[in-house]
């Protein structure tokens, strides 16, 4: 248990949550901050990551990359766990041709898949490689009779089942979302809460008070490929 | 609007090529592309009934694959179709106009071929509407489609015109600019993805205007090859071999400024080009440039003209899988066990709709031709 100001870091991202829900849509500001000091490249956010979204086979909406750095022998490792970006400025909702994805008030970008018509178009122009196809693999090989293959995921709140190619998300572009299902229902993401190092920060920037707010006003914080004006709303703390 | 003899054949004459097409006098391509088109048929349903994942070799490290490229492999011939008809009409007059409705024909049906490999390849092809209910003007990939919608509009009042002798400069010019406009637009398509630096390019709708021009010009000097050789008449080449020299000759420039801005630069995602350096050169510049244009250099005959155009439209074919799919030849962000380079190679049901889409083109303009539905512009002047 990581512990800030005699409290676990988790209850108090909670409790600005809370506060955050409190407000209207569009005065929050969702962002995440990851330390990668902290980060031991344990990977469950991302297994906390599939089975919350039941991401088919070679989607991971939050992979976990092994850097090597340095020369020997003076070597390390760093681990750079990569959610969608979330970004301001992004190059995906731009490219879309039917604004499937877009950018909402609150500052997510999200998918409609009942308007993503597969041209994935998106996934070239991401910068951060965040999005994925979903062509309908399946771990099982084949779905039928295996219900957890087309359970309903509850992404965005609502009932998606990988039924068949003719149904989304099959033929869609899939991300990360910051489980805005669960965010909406007063929940932290899941890859912050089984991140076993407490590395994982989520919360409101727009609030001055939350915990994510003072993190990433430190000097020692970058944003992954900056340079390209995507205005990315995850900071990595060094 | 009269149907017979301006979209479709005379109705005696169809009804007499099909008692012939039942006696195995159709001609060889003709049974050949329906053969073509049944296999592709079979390609195109197991796409849309087994699903991508069953059926495709594309996925997210390889977003875009085979189909892709044929689709802008057909939009660009399409389009060099109609800058030839545009140059043959402004500086070949009498010598090129014979073949006006031959080539504009090919113009709108390569442009057809290209959207059905497109419409292979898409997720949920059934939500094609939402490009009119829900635009999203920030999108080449938006402006692209209502160009090509304008473009196939043009390329068919163009037509109409053409076949009933109603031909005017007007149209000529817009059935030049339109397609231009779409071109360009495809090119900027891929030229302002900044996070693929293979495609990342101002030079890239220029390219593909020039390639398009290549191949389009290409394939409307097999029909005026094979036109020349059954009327005897050996002008008909002439504005073909030219037109395709210089096309030959500006790609040249552009492929070679395309692959030295490449190579110099250090900018991650640009070792692809220095990766694909020899076959940049001796296959996209040597063999698909520099040989045909020799071939017409020393050989400006009907049988140079075919083995030049031939060779374009196959190398040009290569080259724009090479383009599309080199593009993520260097994963954007590698994880777990993701090789340093991806590789890709199109599975079968993907060559089918290739299949599908040549033998379309091939089937609907020799039974045109079979049947004499350019005859009547051909042999009036407009």
């Amino acid at each position: 248990m990581s512990i800030i100001e005699d409290k676990d870091i988790l209850e108090i991202m909670l409790t600005d949550l809370q506060r955050a829900l409190k407000k209207p849509r569009k005065e929050r500001r969702w962002a995440m901050a990851i330390d990668l000091k902290k980060c031991i490249g344990c990977h469950a956010c991302t297994t906390g990551c599939m089975s919350e979204n039941l991401t088919p086979p070679e989607i991971h909406y939050r992979p976990v990359k092994e850097e090597e750095l340095g020369e020997y022998p003076n070597t390390g490792m760093r681990f750079l766990p990569r959610p969608c970006m979330q970004c301001d400025a992004p190059s995906c909702t731009q490219v879309c041709p039917v604004t499937a994805t877009y950018k909402r008030d609150d500052g997510l970008v999200v998918i409609d898949y009942e308007k993503c018509i597969g041209c994935r178009y998106c996934l070239v122009a991401c910068p951060y490689a965040a999005r994925s196809a979903d062509v309908g693999h399946y771990y099982t090989g084949d779905f039928r009779g295996k219900t957890y293959e087309v359970e309903n995921s509850g992404e965005y709140g609502k009932n998606y089942r990988r039924r068949s190619h003719w149904h989304s998300p099959i033929g869609n572009a899939r991300k990360c979302h910051f489980c805005i299902h669960r965010v909406e229902k007063g929940e932290l993401t899941r890859c912050t809460t089984t991140c076993l190092a407490s590395a994982t920060y989520f919360g409101d920037i727009n609030d001055p008070q939350a915990l994510i707010t003072r993190l990433i006003s430190k000097p020692n914080v970058f944003r992954y490929k900056e340079e390209l004006g995507t205005k990315p709303m995850v900071y990595y703390i060094t | 609007m009269k149907l017979f003899g301006v979209f479709v054949p005379e109705k005696d004459r169809l009804l007499s090529y099909f008692s012939q097409f039942k006696q195995g006098k159709g001609g060889l391509t003709v049974y050949l592309a329906i053969i073509g088109l049944i296999l592709g048929g079979f390609g195109f349903g197991s796409i849309f009934i087994l699903g991508h994942g069953h059926t495709i070799n594309t996925s997210s490290l390889v977003p875009w694959g085979l189909q892709i490229s044929t689709y802008v492999y057909f939009a660009l011939v399409s389009g060099g179709c109609i800058f030839t008809n545009f140059l043959g009409n402004m500086f070949f007059h009498e010598k090129y106009k014979t073949l006006a409705s031959r080539v504009i024909f090919m113009g709108l049906i390569t442009a057809i071929a290209g959207f059905a490999s497109l419409a292979s390849e898409l997720g949920h092809i059934e939500r094609m509407y939402l490009f009119m209910l829900s635009p999203n003007p920030t999108s080449p990939m938006f402006w692209m489609s209502v160009w090509y919608t304008a473009d196939i509009t043009i390329l068919l009042v163009e037509y109409i015109n053409i076949q009933r002798n109603n031909h005017s400069k007007a149209m000529l010019y817009a059935s030049f600019v339109i397609p231009v406009i779409t071109y360009c637009s495809l090119g900027s398509l891929f030229g302002a993805v900044g996070t693929m630096p293979y495609y990342y390019s101002s030079l890239l709708p220029i390219y593909f205007l020039f390639s398009g021009f290549l191949s389009g010009n290409a394939l409307c000097g097999i029909i005026a090859a094979f036109q020349s050789k059954a009327s005897g008449n050996l002008r008909l080449i002439k504005p073909f071999v030219r037109l395709q020299k210089i096309a030959l000759a500006s790609v040249f420039v552009l492929t070679f400024c395309r692959v030295i801005i490449g190579i110099s630069s250090n900018l991650s995602g640009y070792e692809v080009f220095r990766e694909t350096f020899f076959q940049n050169v001796v296959f996209g510049i040597g063999g698909a440039l520099v040989v045909p244009f020799m071939i017409l250099m020393y050989k400006r005959t009907v049988g140079g003209l075919i083995l030049s155009s031939v060779l374009v439209l196959v190398t040009q074919f290569v080259a724009r899988l090479d383009l599309v799919v080199e593009g993520f030849r260097v994963p954007v962000f590698r994880v777990y066990d993701m090789p340093e380079r991806i590789s890709y190679f199109p599975s079968i049901f993907e060559i089918l709709v290739v299949l599908a889409s040549v033998s379309l083109v091939a089937l609907v303009y020799v039974v045109c031709e079979k049947t004499g539905l350019f005859e009547i512009a051909g042999k009036e002047t407009h």
